[in-house]
């Protein structure tokens, strides 16, 4: 009976309960969107945040003290210590795996330049790297990786080097002083410190190499050569080697708690910080699986972005959280605006000896139907507007959190029942005659 | 005595019901008319046409020499304004405004207000001494009283009354009644709908209703008036 | 009598006018505090973009290619009066730099001479370790970064002897950096002091500003100083600034996405409560209408009331939100937005606006017969 009670009830009379409805889908469709969103934020915005560059540095252990003007090392190569490119692959192995996004190995090489064989020779500095270099990883796969992932701000005009290969791209502010080098060009290089040591017979007096593009980074590179990292290794005779390198990763925003030296960490916490993608963490790792290396964070990156997307996500949930109290505030005012309305049926159903609770049991239930009808269009409606917001901002549509749907359910059952219950008590006082009566 | 109100073949229809089906009738200056019938007879919806709460389907109403069926909305306004008192059974005074000024109100809505005039016109129905009253604060009797003076105030033509004593105990209800004698003695054309026979013998003509149709006419004679006390 | 009306009205419903100026209030105060955040956001956040450091470079045009002597290099004189002719308010640090390879106990080390007290103010995001507070007598101080410290084992307070050809400049270390970067194997000195070891007095090897600001406006701001300082280059760090541009567009897109929203929301909830609100006055109009009342009068008359409750909850909320604003200032960016007074009047305006769009429905009654509204009763 009270099923068929609460279907007649919410059958009638529709126009009443469109109020209700309507605000009931226009805030559920608001607070999944928010929620979805703030939910989502955190990782895109990590992910654009990648165009800064790189924000870890590998480099030898022992080593001499380098002797570097804006990221050009300009010792000679006998001097100071390498690291091996073989053990690159490794990189793809850590527990992070997958938040490292790229990672590009340098080698400096002071060399003399000619235009041709027998020109007059000029000095200047030749950096080995990476353009775009399938990596092999222990596990069988490659991975493709290069400066234009951890320094994506480097533009080239032409095209950079293929690996491997005898080509070369000059740095823009080199091209000016030198006006002859243009792509198509081939130049000499050889290395500038040309010693007695045994290495320097097996390299050859001048390497030619063609100029295929012009590359400009607003920094000391733009007066080097940049060329394959084969093409430095022969040049400085240490095959299979690098100075430096240069590490792209997704991270989570540093905190107190990642700040913290892990040797003093107990268990649990230890196993919190590795499971977690801190900088801190991952540079940890890292250092782990290449041994005899040091791992420091290049700050400017890690803090700015450590800093921007925790206040943005701070922000965001703020807003969300504004934008759950409106849309509950909104329905909740909606309902009890309704139910006041109906106190005509109120009185019919008290005087016909309904009790208190009965009447309340029955609204409640309607309440309860309309915010399951209400969430449910709600809930799509504000999946639809997340994933169009996530398309234009970041490109990539922001997919539905399927889990958010009890959530948004849970909250606008509560929040129409709450809205509901004032009124009802009040009700609950009101004595049949008046109403019938028409007052 | 000239013809105040004249009704000629009156139709009103509400989609497929039929409330009021060819009436004919004509009422006097200075006559009471009570217009009976049982509940859904249309007695209720004539006396909002013939007040311009509403418009016929076909047919003429001719009030004070306006044909209430012609008026467009505008002119029904105006027509409600200065011709007509209407005194419902709900009363219909506005809660929040006091005694004085829901009498102003109908002055408001006609022209200009006056605060002594108002204060008159509820001294004259006995309510001289609550005219800061909320209507929330006086009797059903009080209030419909104050109904009355509201009726009154811009002189109307036609005072229509719409059972005026249902919702009132009969204490009330007799207070009420003598008011509308007054108003009678004092030459008001009054037509008040009822479903009461006692009040309906102090009226000067019965004019019965059933499903919409006008069956009888029946003069009062002035036994049947002094029977009620 | 229509003030009196006007007046009665709005005291006569007691609770129910509570709960609309409780919905308006609370529409205003949200929508008012996000749009304060709106209007500061860019603000805030390009402050937070300086945590990259130096955006803005000045550097010789005919630079050459060279060993390790500093041969390109400006006037510093030149460049600082070019600065100070072209003042503005969001240059956050300016700092010169002259780059000498001198040595130290037998080892080649890259001696950088600058301005010490702006060097942290140009990069916030060195960690220097060492409390160190620089005082004009002091000019022998120096920074060492933190793999000059590890090499050279020196600690703060160690004393330190550069040479380069025949000068020689003796120091101490007032503090250690770590960036993570090339300054982590540089000594940083003050910049006489590097010019006196390479006898160059009065040149610098280029200059590093860090502007705030948007693209648009530090690009601007370049463009201003290229014009006083017609010899040299005057570029933006593109590293900087087009990632910075880029991510600042996105966020505040996120931003004014979330608040046009949350505005639309909240506006249409208190359009339903006003909604209600005119629902209830449906008697009062028909019994105005039956007394003889023009429907333009009533209309005005409720419009009316509807107007004084949107203004009143506009004003009561924008007094709110900029509370509401400070809060989130706080808690976000650990400052408080500032607020701009012209969101007063335009959220007691928006407020009215949507009260009135709200009591639209009031006006519809105007056809409906004075019978029909009472028979719903």
């Amino acid at each position: 009976m009270f099923g068929r009670l609460v279907k007649e009830s919410f059958v009638r009379n529709p126009r009443r309960k469109l109020l209700t409805a309507a605000a009931l889908v226009v805030g559920m469709a608001v607070a999944t969107s928010t929620l979805t969103i703030a939910l989502e934020v955190g990782d895109r915005l990590a992910r654009e945040f990648r165009s800064l560059g790189a924000n870890l540095l590998v480099t030898p252990q022992s080593d001499t003290l380098p002797v570097e003007i804006g990221g050009v090392d300009y010792r000679p190569v006998d001097e100071g210590a390498y690291l091996s490119e073989a053990d690159l692959g490794k990189l793809k192995t850590i527990f992070w795996r997958h938040n490292v996004l790229g990672f590009t190995p340098f080698l400096d090489v002071p060399i003399s330049i000619q235009q041709s064989e027998n020109a007059a020779p000029a000095r200047t500095m030749l950096i080995g790297t990476w353009n775009a270099r399938e990596v092999p990883v222990p596990d069988g796969t490659t991975f493709k990786t290069g400066v234009s992932i951890t320094h994506p701000w480097w533009k080239i005009r032409g095209r950079w080097f293929r690996d491997g290969a005898n080509e070369c791209v000059i740095g823009a502010a080199l091209a000016k002083m030198m006006p002859g080098i243009i792509p198509g060009k081939v130049i000499y290089v050889s290395n500038e410190t040309a010693g007695n040591s045994v290495q320097d017979r097996s390299t050859p007096k001048a390497m030619p190499l063609e100029v295929v593009g012009i590359v400009s980074t607003d920094d000391a590179e733009d007066k080097a050569v940049l060329a394959p990292l084969e093409i430095a290794q022969k040049l400085s005779g240490h095959p299979g080697m690098f100075r430096q390198l240069f590490v792209s990763a997704l991270t989570k925003p540093a905190d107190a708690f990642s700040e913290r030296d892990p040797l003093k960490m107990t268990p649990t916490e230890y196993d919190r910080w590795f499971c977690s993608p801190y900088i801190s963490s991952i540079a940890f790792q890292i250092k782990t699986i290449l041994p005899g290396t040091e791992v420091r964070t290049i700050r400017r990156v890690a803090d700015t972005e450590g800093n921007i997307l925790s206040r943005v996500s701070t922000l965001l949930w703020i807003v969300t959280l504004t934008a759950l109290i409106a849309a509950a505030l909104a329905v909740a005012a909606t309902s009890a605006t309704t139910v006041l309305e109906r106190r005509g049926e109120v009185g019919v159903m008290k005087a016909l000896g309904a009790t208190n609770t009965l009447v309340a049991g029955i609204f409640l239930a309607e309440q309860l139907l309309l915010a399951i009808a209400g969430a449910s269009m709600g809930f799509v409606l504000g999946a639809v507007l997340a994933r169009s917001l996530g398309s234009s901002i970041f490109g990539m549509p922001a997919s539905p959190r399927l889990i958010l749907f009890p959530v948004v359910l849970g909250l606008a059952a509560i929040v129409a029942f709450t809205g509901s219950l004032i009124p009802l008590r009040r009700a609950a006082r009101f004595s049949p005659a008046p109403i019938l009566r028409g007052e | 005595m000239a013809t105040l109100v004249q009704v000629e073949e009156l139709r009103k229809e509400f989609g497929k019901v039929r409330a009021l089906a060819d009436v004919s009738f004509n009422v006097e200056a200075g006559e009471w008319i009570a217009i009976m019938g049982p509940s859904g007879s249309g007695k209720t919806t004539l006396i909002n046409i013939l007040g311009g709460l509403d418009t016929p389907t076909s047919g003429q109403a001719i009030v004070d020499g306006v044909d209430v069926a012609r008026l467009d909305e505008s002119g029904l306004t105006r027509f409600r304004a200065q011709k007509i008192g209407f005194i419902f059974q709900q009363f219909h005074l506005v809660p929040y405004l006091t005694a004085v000024e829901n009498v102003m109100l109908a002055q408001y809505f006609h022209s200009t207000t006056d605060e002594k005039e108002a204060q008159l016109a509820l001294d004259r129905v006995g309510l001289g001494d609550r005219i800061e009253h909320l209507p929330g604060a006086l009797s059903g009797g009080e209030q419909q009283r104050v109904a009355v003076a509201r009726a009154l105030i811009n002189h109307p033509k036609l005072i229509l009354a719409d059972e005026p004593t249902g919702n009132l105990d009969e204490a009330n209800e007799e207070t009420v009644i003598q008011l509308f004698r007054e108003l009678h003695t004092e030459g008001h054309t009054i037509l008040m709908v009822t479903h009461d026979p006692a009040i309906g013998n102090l009226a000067d003509r019965r004019i019965e209703f059933a499903h919409g149709r006008l069956v009888k006419i029946t003069p009062s004679t002035d036994a049947s008036r002094n029977a009620y006390i | 009598m229509f003030w009196r009306l006007l007046w009665k009205l709005l005291r006569g419903s007691g609770g129910r006018l509570a709960v609309a100026i409780l919905a308006l209030a609370s529409c205003a105060m949200v929508v008012s505090a996000l749009l304060n955040l709106e209007f500061d956001i860019e603000r805030k956040l390009t402050q937070e973009f300086r945590t990259l450091g130096a955006n803005l470079l000045i550097s010789p045009r005919n630079a050459q290619i060279t060993g390790s002597s500093p041969a390109e290099v400006m006037s510093e004189s030149e460049v600082s009066a070019a600065i100070q002719s072209v003042k503005d308010p969001n240059v956050i640090a300016v700092a010169p730099f002259l780059y000498v390879v001198g040595s130290t106990q037998n080892t080649p080390v890259v001696v950088a001479g600058t301005d010490l007290e702006e060097l942290p103010k140009l990069e916030p995001a060195w960690r220097i370790e060492g409390q160190w507070k620089l005082s004009p007598a002091q000019q022998t101080m120096c920074l060492v970064g933190r793999k000059v410290a590890q090499q050279l084992k020196l600690a703060v307070g160690s004393s330190l002897n550069l040479t380069y050809l025949k000068q020689n400049v003796q120091l101490k270390v007032a503090g250690i950096i770590d960036g993570g970067g090339a300054e982590d194997s540089q000594v940083f000195v003050e910049l006489p002091e590097a010019q006196d070891l390479a006898s160059i007095p009065g040149q610098i090897s280029f200059a590093q500003l860090s502007v705030s600001g948007t693209t648009a406006g530090i690009s601007h701001y370049a463009a201003r100083l290229a014009s006083a300082l017609p010899a040299y280059d005057v570029k933006p760090i593109r590293q900087i600034t087009e990632a910075e541009g880029d991510l600042l567009s996105r966020i505040r897109l996120l931003i004014v996405s979330m608040i046009v929203l949350i505005s639309v929301l909240t506006a249409l909830c208190v359009l339903g409560t006003m909604a209600a609100l005119a629902m209830e006055r449906r008697q009062d109009v028909g019994l105005m209408k039956a007394l003889g009342g023009s429907i333009g009068r009533i209309v005005t008359l409720f419009m009316a009331e509807v107007g004084v409750l949107g203004a009143a909850g506009g004003f009561i909320g924008a007094i709110l939100g900029v509370e509401l604003s400070r809060w989130m200032g706080q808690r976000v960016f650990g400052q408080a937005i500032s607020s701009r007074w012209e969101i007063f009047p335009l959220t007691i305006i928006l407020m009215v606006a949507i009260a009135l769009a709200g009591a639209l429905p009031l006006r519809l009654l105007g056809k409906v017969k004075p019978a029909i509204i009472f028979r719903e009763q």
